[in-house]
């Protein structure tokens, strides 16, 4: 029995991964390592079609994982099934917490607005009425999480008129250094006529739209004008650095190993309001998404 | 991730990557090793007393090199065809079977 287990959860992580390096080839050629999009409540599948819980609350808290990741991530080490949602549900009450599953190779947009119609069916059809929402976003998941709310608002569905908060935590909403890097890298090697560095440069050039998207935090869809945060929700920014000293090289250089704090705040987006803003000098971009420091500063803003 | 239909279907998603893989994968490999064997044939045919044997060694070499990566990367096509051929089907009666229940 153990050993199933553990064999599934390498096979979800093999996924997990591919899906982020090759998930829109994947989903087109419907090969079976895509993953769906797919809610979980304390560890299972939610049917979204038909909602069925012990004790659905008013509040919905979705917690929305990165590239490459699964919803595990968001575990604090050593106490599975324990996060930042259940954290704030045992604190808010009347709280279901929840966790999504995603393709994180697909264009970010269209994530966004898969995310942007499953709550629109998620809240239509909850058991109770749904009063607040919380979204909290790990990286990608907070560049979709903006890309939904655009598509919900746009699409005027219901959720988004709901009380509703959203949290970016280390999410590179002006682009990653190293995504933006590897962009740099390949365009440069597939200039230089020599045919060994070329391949180099198709071999990086094979990442997924949703990597590519990375390097400029793009979240709408092509020929989308920009789009300010969407002002009937309340927005927060988490940000984290790799070394302890704010100012430290390695800070400057590498920011949470891979997005720069000043692109977690958006600070090239033009007309953001930010109810709230909090930087974590020595928790790295991974650490961000199960750290009790973050927890206590989620509590702060949103209990 | 549930169920033995799932696994199969995972397990064809595997063959078809891995596949797709050794089939691109052996392509590249083979510009990768002919653009680096050219650096070193432009050297020998720059010295007039290698120059004519280096040409032969050369074709013989591009050749067989050329013959033998086809050979892999035929496979791999082969594979990721069968792999992708079994996982489409097997969504085609996935989809139909969900149809059913739903009616």
């Amino acid at each position: 029995m153990v050993l199933a287990l553990s064999a599934g959860k390498i096979q979800q992580h093999i996924s997990a991964i591919a899906s982020g390096f090759l998930g829109d080839w994947l989903e087109n050629r419907g090969n079976g390592l895509a993953v769906p999009m797919t809610l979980f409540v304390d560890g299972k599948p939610l049917d979204v079609r038909n909602p069925k819980l012990d004790a659905p609350g008013g509040t919905l808290c979705v917690s929305i994982h990165g590239l490459m990741e699964l919803e595990s991530v968001w575990d604090f080490p050593g106490q599975a099934g324990e996060h930042y949602g259940t954290r704030l549900a045992g604190a808010m009450g009347d709280t279901t917490a929840l966790k999504l599953r995603f393709n994180s190779g697909r264009p970010i947009y269209r994530n966004g607005q898969d995310l942007a119609s499953l709550l629109d069916q998620l809240v239509a059809r909850w058991p109770v009425p749904v009063e607040r929402i919380i979204l909290l976003g790990h990286s990608m998941g907070g560049l979709m999480i903006r890309s939904a709310c655009h598509f919900g608002s746009v699409q005027a569905h219901s959720w988004v008129g709901k009380q509703l908060e959203c949290v970016y935590i280390g999410s590179p909403h002006d682009g990653s250094w190293l995504a933006i890097g590897a962009h740099k890298v390949a365009e440069t090697l597939n200039r230089v006529p020599r045919d060994y560095l070329k391949v180099v440069g198709e071999v990086i050039d094979l990442r997924s739209e949703g990597i590519r998207n990375l390097s400029r935090g793009d979240v709408f869809e092509p020929g989308t004008v920009e789009q300010p945060l969407i002002p009937e929700a309340r927005h927060y920014v988490i940000s984290g650095l790799l070394a302890k000293t704010e100012n430290h090289r390695v800070n400057v250089m590498f920011g949470d190993a891979l997005v720069h704090e000043s692109s977690v705040r958006g600070a090239r987006r033009e007309g953001w309001e930010l109810s709230g803003i909090a930087n974590f000098p020595g928790v790295d971009h991974i650490r961000l998404a199960h750290h009790p420091l973050v927890c206590g500063q989620l509590q702060e803003w949103l209990v | 991730m549930k169920g033995p239909e799932n696994n199969v279907h995972w397990w064809l998603g595997v063959a078809d990557l891995l596949a797709h893989g050794l089939q691109h994968g052996t392509v590249k490999l083979k510009r990768v090793h002919l653009s680096l064997a050219d650096e070193s044939f432009r050297v020998l045919e720059a010295i007039p007393v290698t120059r004519s044997g280096s040409r032969v060694v050369r074709v013989c070499h591009h050749s067989v090199s050329h013959l033998s990566y086809a050979a892999v990367s035929m496979a791999g096509r082969a594979i990721a065809v069968l792999a992708g051929n079994a996982s489409s089907r097997r969504v085609v009666a996935q989809k139909y079977d969900e149809n059913v229940n739903n009616s």
